[in-house]
């Protein structure tokens, strides 16, 4: 659910209301129905799109930097930036790797990185921008250059091969279709279930409650549920990565929705110093959400590392890039403040489908790259244009 | 007085769900200056709009004319041609450039080849500044090293520099020293002499009074009377019809029992941040109790706002002194730990440091007391929330469509009863308002004066910064005069007048005189 804050008055009654609720659903949900026109087109141009298998491989893609792009949505919401997450993803699959070489447990090894490479890594971008005010931009574009160097270093310039069974199974397992299965539909049970409470708990308190909402947001869960069953069942399951990434997301869209943090969150990127007066530690909310980022991309170096059965110190290259358009095409506005973590989940499909989408068809990969940036700038254009005509 | 130049009939300008402007009347001559006056949301800002250009021709209904013929701005270049120039509330320079290049920001003298002439520019500039009997500053200074009043003065010239024929000022005082206002005048005064139309959107009467030929009122979007000379109207026939009611009293002040010393502060000092060895507050002491509202006066930059800010805590390196709260001493290192022990702010700049624009009210409402609404993991209970604002959207009588409105689209004073409410779900022993009614019509005024009655009566001290020294006096107990970042008094409510409060506050008189 994107921008359903504004729209508190509804103007006027309507000759026909269906035709109202229709376009207030394509307004709100503008990138949702990019990603379902996407989805259509590739499926008509190439019969291989719209199959259990590649959908699955896609899911597997995208969530790498879909992991990411949940912290990337946290940091550019407080006005922020993080560009060293792609050499981050490259240092953690080296430090993982290398530790496990090294004879260290696996889950040891695992937590480690998560720790050395994730969170104080995080804590020193953090201190930094907190403590000296200097533009993340620039603190976060040497951590690029440094956690790159010192994966070089640290592999001597070349790959490490994974050798225990155990590790590549994070990131290539699946969990069992028919328990995937399950999961879905619990999933969609649980969905209807915390639909009907909310409905429950605002009749309690006497707040009205809103048709269109709930039916635009029942036709999403629906669709989209029923798409994931389709693809998990019939392939071999909901595969590892895929879903570590819903859990994050759901708790990333939970905390920023329904807590405290994330009120917080976005009241710094509204007016930072409003909120300091406020009385919102603002330091420490910078130290917290620059480490989630980098241990999230950590996370997915390690995650990229168990699917590769290796490391190399050059992967993650470029996908801060990605990430951060991830967000934008999601929605979240670059000056902070607006947006949120289920856009985030859009547009890094959007992104994944294009990737996928793009070599099922063939298209060079100059042409690709070339197709991606326009659309980031439309999807930009595209935000500026709404933006005007509220005001 | 003057030919007509400007005539507005029948203006309505739509906004979905609300009419902002409903058939307003009303027609401008040369060489006088005409108030604009109405609550804020009464859509005086939204006329001038129309005017400049911002609202293009057909987003609105009605005519305007200037010197009788019927133009239909597109944009604000069109009304810029018209010679209609308005200087805006927010000033529209920028602040690294030189005040020279300010005011000829889109039309520098510049050669065949492009390249500028700054000769001329700097020459051209100064004899603007001549007409205008400029002399505070030079074209070659930087705006961001000016003044807020000078700055005020480059956009008057700016404006004139394109030969604007009729002039808007948008509440140009807000912002003001007594001196600067009485520059503003002067050159008001002269632009009247020269034939120059302006028109004048303010709340402060007195000004009115001073400089205004001429007034009309707006209310709810519509014009309520005629265009009626300031010299056959009276102050109270003037607001009756900004209220549509009669405000008996301007300051309802109750007095309470004083009970003991809530606050007290001693020896407090803040360096300038800027400046080494410079300080904004001086060796300042003073006391705020219970069951008394604790009133500071003095100019702008006397400190006030700097004593205050330190005492919250948000100058962590550069307060010192001692301060106690209930007998407990504080450590004002961060606003956080400040307002857990029980002081709330509400800023002197509601838009820059006490509302996050482009949010709801709701959110704005509990950013500072998130813990009231939700569990001990953190989460927090939307509907809770809900029907706690809407208590206090009811007890404060904020008038808003609903609680997801975005914060931007409320009129001034009830933005301000959002800050409050904010505040009072803190649960503060000692709420500071730094120029509470600031920017707020006369009607939200006494709805905040009679709320600050209410919070006193309820066990919470009050201490009011101001710059307006009827309200200062008519809602204190007590007030301290602050000047050059001391506090040269501290008079009671008996002693305080307007001209014992001046000398202290200019420093023609001294701490212990």
């Amino acid at each position: 659910m994107s921008n359903e804050v504004q729209n508190a008055t509804t103007p006027g009654v309507s000759s026909n209301e269906n035709i109202q609720m229709a376009l207030k659903f394509l307004k709100d949900n503008g990138t949702l129905v990019a990603l379902l026109v996407l989805v259509i087109f590739f499926s008509f141009a190439d019969e291989a799109f719209f199959t259990p298998r590649n959908l699955t491989n896609l899911a597997r893609q995208t969530t790498i930097v879909g992991i990411i792009a949940v912290g990337m949505t946290m940091v550019i919401l407080i006005n922020g930036i993080d560009l060293s997450v792609g050499s981050i993803v490259g240092l953690s699959a080296i430090t993982v790797t290398l530790l496990m070489q090294a004879g260290v447990n696996i889950w040891l090894a695992v937590l480690l990185t998560l720790l050395l490479t994730g969170v104080i890594v995080g804590l020193w971008n953090g201190f930094w921008v907190a403590h000296y005010n200097i533009p993340p931009f620039i603190i976060t574009l040497g951590m690029m250059t440094i956690a790159r160097g010192l994966a070089l270093t640290l592999s001597k310039g070349g790959s490490v091969p994974v050798t225990n069974p155990t590790f590549s199974k994070i990131g290539g397992n699946f969990i069992p279709a028919w328990i995937s299965g399950i999961i879905i539909v619990a999933a969609l049970a649980l969905f209807f279930l915390v639909l009907f409470r909310g409905i429950q708990q605002k009749k309690k308190y006497n707040i009205q409650v809103k048709k269109q909402e709930i039916i635009s947001s029942s036709v999403i869960a629906v669709l989209g549920l029923g798409i994931s069953f389709y693809v998990f069942t019939a392939y071999r399951g909901i595969p590892y990565p895929v879903a570590i990434f819903i859990v994050i997301a759901f708790i990333g869209i939970f905390a920023l929705e329904n807590t405290k943090f994330g009120r917080r969150v976005y009241a710094m990127g509204g007016n930072e110093e409003a909120a300091r007066l406020s009385g919102i530690n603002i330091y420490r909310m910078k130290l917290i959400i620059y480490a989630i980022i980098t241990a999230l991309s950590a996370l997915s170096g390690i995650l990229l590392a168990s699917r590769l059965n290796g490391a190399s110190p050059n992967l993650g290259t470029m996908f801060e890039l990605d990430a951060i358009s991830a967000v934008i095409i999601g929605g979240t506005s670059f000056a902070g403040g607006i947006g949120t973590i289920s856009g985030t989940v859009i547009g890094a499909f959007i992104i994944g489908i294009l990737n996928n989408g793009m070599s099922l068809l063939g298209v060079p990969t100059f042409y690709q790259l070339m197709i991606k940036g326009f659309i980031i700038i439309a999807a930009v254009w595209f935000d500026v244009l709404s933006k005007k005509k509220k005001a | 007085m003057g030919e007509v130049i400007l005539e507005m009939k029948n203006i309505i300008k739509d906004f979905p769900g609300v009419r902002a402007l409903d058939e307003v009347n009303f027609e401008a001559r040369s060489g006088e200056l005409l108030a604009l006056v109405g609550e804020n949301g009464a859509g005086k800002s939204t006329l001038m709009k129309v005017l400049s250009g911002v609202w293009p021709y057909p987003t609105y209904e009605g005519d305007i004319h200037i010197r009788g013929d019927l133009k239909r701005f597109r944009n604000t270049k069109d009304a810029e041609a018209s010679r209609v120039a308005i200087i805006y509330q927010e000033l529209n320079l920028i602040p690294e450039l030189t005040v020279a290049e300010n005011i000829f920001l889109d039309r520098q003298f510049t050669n065949a080849f492009g390249v500028v002439n700054w000769n001329k520019l700097y020459s051209e500039t100064q004899k603007l500044l001549d007409e205008l009997n400029i002399t505070d500053f030079e074209p070659t200074d930087k705006v961001k090293e000016l003044t807020v009043g000078k700055q005020q003065m480059v956009e008057i010239a700016k404006a004139l520099s394109k030969n604007a024929e009729i002039l808007v000022f948008d509440e140009p005082t807000s912002a003001l020293t007594d001196k600067e206002v009485e520059a503003l005048f002067e050159i008001i005064r002269k632009l009247k002499r020269q034939g120059v139309c302006m028109s004048y959107i303010s709340h402060k009467m007195e000004e009115l009074q001073q400089i205004a030929d001429r007034m009309i009122v707006l209310r709810d979007g519509k014009t309520i009377g005629e265009v009626t000379l300031m010299s056959e109207i009276t102050l109270d026939q003037i607001i009756s019809r900004m209220v549509g009611r009669d405000i008996k009293d301007m300051f309802p002040k109750q007095e309470f029992k004083q009970g003991e010393k809530v606050l007290e502060v001693k020896n407090f000092e803040v360096d300038n941040p800027v400046l080494a060895g410079e300080k904004q507050v001086k060796d300042a002491s003073f006391y705020a109790a219970k069951g008394e509202i604790l009133g500071i006066a003095g100019l702008m930059g006397s400190g006030r706002t700097e004593l205050v800010t330190g005492i919250f805590g948000a100058f962590p390196k550069d307060a010192r002194g001692e301060v106690y709260l209930d007998g407990e001493k504080l450590d004002f290192k961060s606003p956080q730990e400040t307002i857990n022990q029980g002081i709330g702010l509400v800023t002197e700049d509601r838009k820059a440091m006490g509302l996050v624009l482009g949010q709801s009210i709701l959110q704005n409402m509990t950013i500072s007391s998130l813990e009231t609404v939700a569990n001990q993991w953190g989460i927090i209970n939307k509907a809770q929330e809900r029907k706690l604002a809407k208590g206090y959207v009811k007890q404060l009588n904020i008038k808003t469509p609903g609680l997801n409105v975005v914060i931007d689209t409320l009129s001034g004073g009830n933005q301000q009863k959002v800050i409050v409410a904010k505040w009072l779900n803190t649960y503060p022993k000692v709420l500071i308002l730094d120029e509470p009614t600031r920017g707020i019509d006369v009607g939200a005024k006494v709805e905040i004066y009679n709320l600050l009655n209410k919070l006193v009566e309820d066990g919470v001290t009050v201490i009011m910064i101001s710059s307006e020294l009827p309200e200062v006096m008519g809602m204190s107990d007590r007030i301290l005069v602050m000047c050059e970042g001391e506090i040269a008094a501290e008079l009671t409510r008996e002693e305080a007048t307007k001209e014992l409060i001046m000398e202290y506050a200019t420093g023609s008189k001294k701490k212990g005189d």
